[in-house]
């Protein structure tokens, strides 16, 4: 029970960013922000946070694998730069204290770098034809500010449950 | 503070690297089915999409309606006025069915080009990340539903389908920027205009609708449907409107920019159109070859 228990939480975040973009985002054309949920990836940098970084590299790449086959045409964009977000934020996170301010901090920057993996990798592919003041103020922010949000929403009960993870870890 | 890349880690990164780029190269080419992994995985994650979609997009449609019943008396009225003009078109489109009617029993026609066969489907997700254009909805294979058919919501053209596993596909809306994403569509006036529809321009909020002749007229507000050439989508399904024209860059063709007239983003229910006749018939075919 314990062992699925954190792959399920993920998954289901990974799935609910489907159905909220669909049922929920606004649309409304005059503000024409681009809200991108990013649930499953906060909740990997968690993991590589405060469980440690392998776990977190490797559920960034199953992730990064799931989101490249099921929501895109091309695989390895998500492969490549979640895993990667995974691992620069874990290593980041060893030489600062965790605490709730540090970890919001934290999972902003990490979501903002897996952001910009995204956009340069669609870029140079040529599925985003953004300009890059435009991504920044129309999609960035917005997306930041959403996922930020999410952050302090599961801080308490999330890291709870990663800290037992982690002793049980230790125990083995 | 050691080092923040070892050597081993370096080759670790560039080896990755290689394997990111074959990756990509080995996607990006237009494969016409999936393999049999993919099928599977997407069949599983859209049954739990399912069973997540529809509370999600009941609570959704909870607040639509709090915020629809400020504008409901307006609406109300509009609707009525609206529903006598109604009334006049009915009745010259009930006549001009007869006539049409008529007219192709005197030529002995009875299969048509436009016959086209409808499938209907609910959408049950979206790409999260709005580079990446695509939404999925419930039906699959298994209900007869094949890549390239074109789908519709009930106001007008969204896209087309991309690729399709057991029980659920993915559809292509047209404001995906994608290159291989591209129709043929006709400007709807005296004399048809052709052109190809080619991705979204986010700025402008609109469709781009390239390679008019650079001597066609067009006006704002007039309607583009589709043409129905290249037999995959049916004619005369309504596109949008144009609000906006500018000579291209080297001033060879015409770019205008289209209003689509089905509303990208809230979609629930769209229809899966089949081409019931195919554009040569292939009897006839092989008795040329002959």
């Amino acid at each position: 029970m314990k062992k699925v228990f954190l792959p399920f939480l993920i998954y289901l975040a990974f799935i609910s960013e489907s159905s909220l973009v669909q049922a929920f985002l606004p649309h409304d054309n005059s503000m024409d922000w681009q809200l991108v949920p990013r649930f499953s990836m906060v909740l990997i940098l968690f993991v590589a946070m405060y469980v440690n970084t392998t776990y977190g590299l490797l559920y960034g790449l199953a992730f990064g694998l799931l989101t490249d086959l099921l929501y895109t045409d091309i695989i390895g964009v998500y492969l490549f730069s979640m895993a990667a977000t995974a691992y620069i934020t874990s290593i980041f996170s060893r030489y600062l204290f965790g605490n709730l301010i540090v970890t919001l901090l934290l999972s902003v920057v990490g979501v903002s770098i897996l952001e910009f993996f995204v956009y340069g990798l669609n870029s140079l592919i040529g599925i985003s034809t953004q300009m890059l003041d435009v991504f920044l103020y129309k999609r960035l922010l917005p997306t930041l500010i959403l996922n930020g949000f999410f952050a302090i929403l599961i801080y308490y009960p999330f890291v709870k449950q990663l800290n037992q993870i982690k002793d049980t870890l230790k125990e083995n | 503070m050691p080092q923040f890349f070892s050597n081993k880690r370096l080759i670790i990164l560039l080896v990755s690297i290689i394997i990111l780029v074959a990756l990509i190269g080995f996607s990006m080419k237009k494969r016409e089915s999936l393999t049999l992994p993919e099928q599977f995985l997407k069949d599983s994650a859209g049954l739990t999409q399912t069973i997540f979609y529809k509370p999600a997009n009941t609570l959704a449609g909870f607040f639509e309606n709090l915020a629809e019943m400020k504008q409901l008396y307006k609406e109300n009225q509009m609707l009525k006025a609206r529903l006598d003009e109604y009334a006049k078109l009915y009745v010259q489109y009930e006549e001009v069915k007869k006539t049409n009617e008529t007219l192709k029993a005197q030529l002995d026609k009875e299969e048509d080009l436009t016959d086209f066969k409808v499938r209907e489907g609910t959408v049950i997700g979206r790409s999260p990340d709005q580079w990446n254009q695509f939404i999925y909805i419930n039906k699959g294979e298994k209900d007869g539903i094949k890549p390239k058919m074109a789908v519709i919501s009930p106001q007008g053209f969204i896209g087309k389908v991309t690729n399709v596993s057991l029980f659920q596909s993915t559809v292509q809306l047209i404001s995906d920027n994608d290159r291989t994403n591209r129709f043929s569509a006709i400007v709807q006036g005296e004399k048809n205009i052709f052109g190809t529809i080619e991705g979204y321009d986010a700025k402008k909020q609109a469709l781009v609708f390239k390679k008019i002749p650079v001597d066609a007229k067009i006006k704002k507000g007039q309607k583009v449907i589709t043409s129905g050439l290249g037999d995959v989508f049916p004619p005369n399904l309504l596109i949008g409107e144009v609000i906006d024209i500018e000579p291209d860059e080297v001033g060879l063709t015409q770019t205008a920019y289209l209003k689509p007239s089905a509303d990208l983003y809230d979609i629930d229910h769209v229809m899966v159109l089949e081409r019931e006749m195919p554009a040569v018939d292939e009897s006839l075919r092989e008795k040329e070859e002959e």
